[in-house]
């Protein structure tokens, strides 16, 4: 493994690590939503390694590049397109997240979790 | 004719689009809405069998190795997906039929929503390639969070942002896990990572192959709304419109069995991934009945029933046989349609009497006898009870526990059938045959007819399921020997 895929492996881990603790411990949720972006980041990052050749070309077949070299050299294209796609999903879910924390914040005027869901959290303990 | 099977994604997705854009003309809208739901259950019906490689992209055949590979996208249309998918275009007809009966100015954005579900979820059916499954995967979970949002009901958006934040961490730890698979295969479709896994290419006691194993279960975990994820699951379902969570349910009984049918075919070799299965099922039907035992908001009540029902389904597929996992996928097919009966036949109730809170309730049997016998028809599907579906499907389940030798699990199944019937009796009793409270008005307030007709057409496939249960048993059981 090249030390620039191990770097950026290392680095992958360590985003869906600080997302994790974010995510789960932190009460504000914008920066909740910050480390979920940063779980979704660290997996992309992780995909893109996956597709890292050291000393490799851009996977474009170029007009008058010779294809056995072209093979032999290009980087895995698949998850880099695979990667593509996912960032538009990311956008996506962040935007509808944030969309609701707009309304949530207008609701209750601040943006700790702990108050903004907690009707729905005392609703179910006491359903429960 | 294997053009109609992108169809039965494409269809629902572009009309959502359309609807969303042109549902200003609100007649116009409401016109090409019910004509698309009438077409989804009929293009899977009127569809042959077969595989459609996206961009024309036909397998390969690498001389070298000796190997095939998938190089596109490509759909697998069995008879296991037919059935699932025209059960779902029925439900989704239903649903937007109640809908469009039950307002006069209808929302496009909630259609595109429907739509947009019914497209995403067919697609995890219907795909070989694991990150395709991973993106309508997530855009199933855009859609359910909006028909949540959507809703009128207090505290919606609330659970709708619990529920994305929830789902937020679930899907890219799902994704890293396809990342892991993707990293020992370099592949995604399903088809090859598995030819690969099975001809040894694979360590399959690798850390990473386990790694992967852990990944993609936690995302299933959160697809299915199995523990830990049980309470947000049914909490979405009594956050939307009764109708809405008709169909909701059944986006999840159908995500669960499209991951979990992939992660069959990609990890069957390891016995772990059984125990796994079974573990989080027993504990998805004893949380599920007991926490339905407990519950006053009657939508909730359904949603603890459906997470107990789902542990069944699982523990079909946990057991790993053919016999066993036939019978949970027919135990899946039966809860669609059982569970949307329960939820449109309770959202009458509420539309009757503005009320969900079962001792607010009382004397309803008077007042709408034709729900009441449909409601306690379909308890009793649910429950197990001869000659409905469910029973013919927890039939299955109890013989295959039995033949797999584990007397304890078909115990525990029964058991967890007769709380079911409990929980049932219990809450039909006290909405239903207990004197009425005087504070509760009902008298003038009818049930939207809309209903009882879902409730109706729900019912007669309950009974047809039940009663020649082989016209899909048999079907199913081939789809399972081929996979296996």
């Amino acid at each position: 493994m090249a030390q620039t895929q191990l770097a950026i492996l290392l680095t992958s881990i360590a985003l869906v690590v600080i997302g994790l603790y974010s995510a789960i411990f932190i009460d504000n949720i914008i920066k909740k939503i910050i480390g979920i972006s940063f779980i979704e980041e660290g997996a992309n990052l992780f995909i893109v390694a996956i597709g890292y050749k050291a000393g490799g070309v851009v996977p474009i077949l170029m007009p008058g590049m010779d294809t056995s070299w072209f093979a032999a050299n290009a980087a895995y294209p698949l998850p880099f397109g695979l990667v593509l796609t996912s960032i538009v999903i990311g956008a996506s879910t962040l935007a509808v997240m944030l969309a609701l924390v707009m309304v949530l914040y207008r609701r209750y005027g601040t943006l700790s979790t702990k108050v903004m869901l907690a009707d729905t959290s005392k609703q179910e303990e006491y359903n429960e | 004719m294997n053009e109609l099977i992108p169809l039965m994604v494409i269809v629902p997705l572009i009309s959502a689009l359309i609807i969303s854009a042109f549902s200003k003309f609100n007649k116009v809208t409401k016109i090409f809405a019910l004509i698309v739901a009438v077409c989804l259950p009929l293009i899977p019906l009127l569809s042959n069998y077969g595989l459609h490689y996206f961009g024309g992209y036909q397998p390969i055949l690498d001389n070298v190795t000796n190997v095939v590979y998938h190089p596109a996208i490509t759909y697998s249309f069995t008879f296991l997906q037919q059935v699932f998918i025209a059960m779902i275009g029925i439900l989704t007809f239903l649903v937007v039929f109640v809908y469009l009966t039950k307002y006069r100015k209808v929302s496009g954005p909630y259609l595109f929503l429907l739509f947009l579900g019914t497209a995403a979820v067919t697609a995890m059916l219907l795909t070989d390639d694991i990150f395709h499954m991973f993106v309508f995967f997530e855009i199933l979970a855009l859609a359910q969070v909006g028909i949540v949002a959507a809703s009128s009901i207090d505290y919606s958006y609330e659970m709708a942002l619990k529920y994305m934040i929830l789902g937020s961490i679930g899907s890219p730890i799902m994704l890293l896990g396809i990342g892991f698979l993707l990293a020992i295969t370099g592949s995604v479709n399903v088809t090859d990572i598995a030819a690969a896994v099975h001809n040894g290419l694979v360590d399959i006691k690798s850390p990473v192959f386990l790694a992967s194993l852990g990944l993609i279960f936690f995302g299933w975990l959160y697809a299915s709304g199995f523990p830990p994820f049980h309470t947000i699951k049914s909490g979405i379902y009594s956050k939307a419109e009764p109708h809405g969570a008709a169909l909701l349910q059944s986006f999840t009984v159908v995500s669960m069995i499209s991951i979990v049918l992939i992660m069959i075919r990609i990890y069957s070799s390891l016995p772990i991934f059984e125990v796994f299965i079974v573990f989080f099922s027993i504990l998805a039907m004893i949380l599920g009945v007991s926490l339905a035992l407990t519950q006053t908001d009657f939508r909730r009540m359904i949603g603890f029933l459906a997470v107990g029902e789902l542990g069944f389904i699982g523990l079909g597929i946990g057991l790993g046989t053919q016999f066993a996992i036939t019978a949970g996928l027919f135990q899946a097919l039966n809860e669609i349609v059982i569970t949307a009966l329960l939820f449109i036949g309770f959202g009458a109730i509420v539309e009757a009497t503005n009320e969900v809170d079962t001792r607010k309730l009382g004397g309803l049997l008077a007042y709408h006898p034709k729900v009441s016998l449909m409601l306690l028809l379909g308890g009793l599907a649910m429950a197990g009870v001869p000659p409905f579906n469910g029973f013919q499907s927890k039939l299955m389940l109890v013989q295959a526990s039995l033949s797999c030798g584990f007397p304890e699990l078909s115990i525990l199944a029964i058991m967890v059938s007769i709380a079911t019937f409990v929980v049932f009796v219990k809450t039909f009793y006290v909405m239903f045959l207990r004197p009425k409270p005087n504070d509760l008005e009902v008298e003038g307030k009818e049930v939207p007819r809309s209903m009882v007709f879902a409730m109706g057409i729900l019912l007669i496939i309950i009974l047809a399921l039940g009663l020649f249960p082989d016209m899909v048993v048999n079907g199913i059981s081939n789809f399972v020997g081929g996979i296996l």
